[in-house]
């Protein structure tokens, strides 16, 4: 009776540091907790001699996406549920006063038209004088003067600018030099000492966009991990390989800055595939929401 | 003779008049009368002689007893809870419940019915397609966290506690969403003109 409880007691203190855990690296912007009090007692020796023994070289790279700009159009289901759903809040509404008005207005010109017409019990000289159909004809007029822009583009802006897919969030891509050929990526940077890896972000995305956008970086953890070893050529004692930590950002003006000084891409998700090398896409495509 | 009887008589009657004059003097100067035949002492009472009331020594205690509960049931009473703010949402206006706002409800064909009893089934399957693939795009998402957070972890502990910290300057965020046309570029809306008549209760 005792040994089991004492086995079951070992047992779960290790579960819930796990659970604590998940709880922390679940949500990005989450509390520190202090299950390893021991940890903190050293940490400056301990990293330093952890980077110093590991192969693997750190970058950051920024995954920016422009938001959809307009709602994106109903589908067929969409259209019939919406337009059977308008049908039987009508049925079940009440009348509104616009319409009593249009059934008055409509009755007093049935009065008028038919034969035992008396003007002088009718019309008194207060009545309204404009009918219900002239309001109705104004307020039409006074939509048709504003002219909103277009949902539906004329032409089509290309690749590269950030117009393109109103309806669909778009991320961007740019060329850069990996090792010996260049590859269109997400844009990424080495990690230098001192710094987080957030900042690394930042500055990869200063690299490649103009001045003056107006990022959100989203939290300070990153959002997925994509690690790859070098070819045996270019491997070093330091670095086997590298490991490339993405952060999300989401762009917040509308314009991204006028002359990128490298070739920049705005891609939707199902287009991603055509730029990207397979086991990178499968790594990205997992954090990149489409919703 | 009869002077002299008279005279004794008046005497006498004037010693009695003083001797009943000297005893009444002890007693009651006020009465002059001869007529009062003289008693050994006049019964007499507080509310005759006009006294003060004589209280007993409970009695300062009671009357204050009394005016405390007095003054306790004046309170309870003027102690009126405040009047509650009509929650404007929960009374339906009178407009609502007029008569000659009804409509007359449609009759629907066997097939009207049949196809919205179709559609309304077709569209919770579709809507729980869509709420499944969210769900699943998730946590794709947080595993993909999850993943990357484990491999920093692995490489530099001051690196990963760094990613752990909470953005102060994050929150509160905000994201104009989508609108049904993009916006026109340089445009300046003209301001809106509205009559505020929302009621305003104070308690």
């Amino acid at each position: 009776m005792a040994a089991p409880c004492r086995k079951m007691a070992s047992r779960s203190f290790p579960q819930l540091l796990c659970y604590f855990s998940r709880i922390a690296v679940g949500s990005g912007a989450c509390r520190r907790f202090s299950v390893t009090p021991i940890d903190r007692a050293t940490p400056r020796a301990s990293t330093a001699a952890d980077r110093a023994t590991s192969p693997w070289s750190l970058m950051a790279a920024v995954c920016l996406q422009r938001l959809p700009v307009i709602t994106a159009d109903c589908s067929p289901i969409e259209q019939r549920f919406k337009q059977m759903l308008q049908q039987m809040e009508l049925e079940k509404s009440l009348v509104s006063d616009h319409e009593l008005r249009l059934m008055e207005d409509a009755e007093r010109m049935s009065r008028r038209q038919a034969d035992d017409y008396d003007s002088d019990e009718e019309d008194r000289g207060d009545q309204e004088i404009m009918m219900t159909q002239d309001l109705e004809d104004t307020w039409e007029q006074r939509l048709k003067n504003f002219q909103p822009a277009p949902r539906v583009r004329v032409s089509f802006p290309d690749l590269s600018s950030a117009q393109r897919c109103l309806a669909d969030s778009l991320v961007l891509l740019a060329e850069q030099q990996v090792g010996a050929e260049r590859l269109w990526l997400l844009p990424q940077a080495a990690w230098q000492e001192g710094e987080t890896l957030r900042q690394t972000a930042e500055r990869a995305l200063d690299s490649v966009t103009a001045a003056g956008v107006k990022v959100t970086f989203l939290g300070n953890a990153p959002c997925g991990v994509y690690k790859y070893k070098l070819p045996k050529a270019a491997r070093t004692e330091g670095s086997v390989g590298r490991k490339v930590f993405f952060f999300k950002a989401i762009l917040a003006d509308g314009a991204p800055g006028s002359a990128p000084t490298a070739p920049l891409l705005w891609v939707k998700k199902s287009e991603l595939q055509k730029y990207l090398k397979p086991s990178y896409m499968m790594k990205v495509d997992r954090f990149i929401l489409n919703l | 003779m009869s002077l002299v009887v008279s005279r004794c008589i008046g005497g006498v009657l004037s010693r009695q008049a003083a001797a009943s004059r000297l005893f009444l003097g002890e007693c009651n100067p006020a009465v002059q009368s001869p007529w009062f035949s003289p008693v050994a002492t006049l019964k007499t009472s507080a509310p005759l002689r006009a006294e003060p009331k004589k209280k007993k020594k409970a009695d300062p205690r009671r009357e204050i007893m009394v005016r405390e509960r007095l003054k306790k049931k004046l309170k309870k009473l003027e102690r009126v809870p405040p009047e509650f703010i009509p929650i404007e949402d929960f009374i339906t206006p009178t407009k609502c419940l007029d008569e000659t706002r009804e409509r007359i409800p449609p009759t629907l064909s066997f097939e009207e019915s049949e196809s919205r009893a179709l559609l309304l089934k077709e569209w919770s399957r579709y809507k729980q397609k869509q709420h499944m693939a969210e769900v699943e795009a998730i946590e794709l998402a947080l595993e993909a966290q999850r993943e990357a957070l484990e491999e920093l972890k692995m490489e530099s502990e001051e690196l990963y506690l760094a990613a752990l910290k909470p953005d102060p300057l994050l929150l509160p965020f905000t994201h104009e969403g989508p609108a049904y046309t993009p916006p026109i570029p340089n445009y300046d809306a003209p301001d809106g003109k509205y009559n505020d008549i929302t009621r305003v209760y104070t308690q």
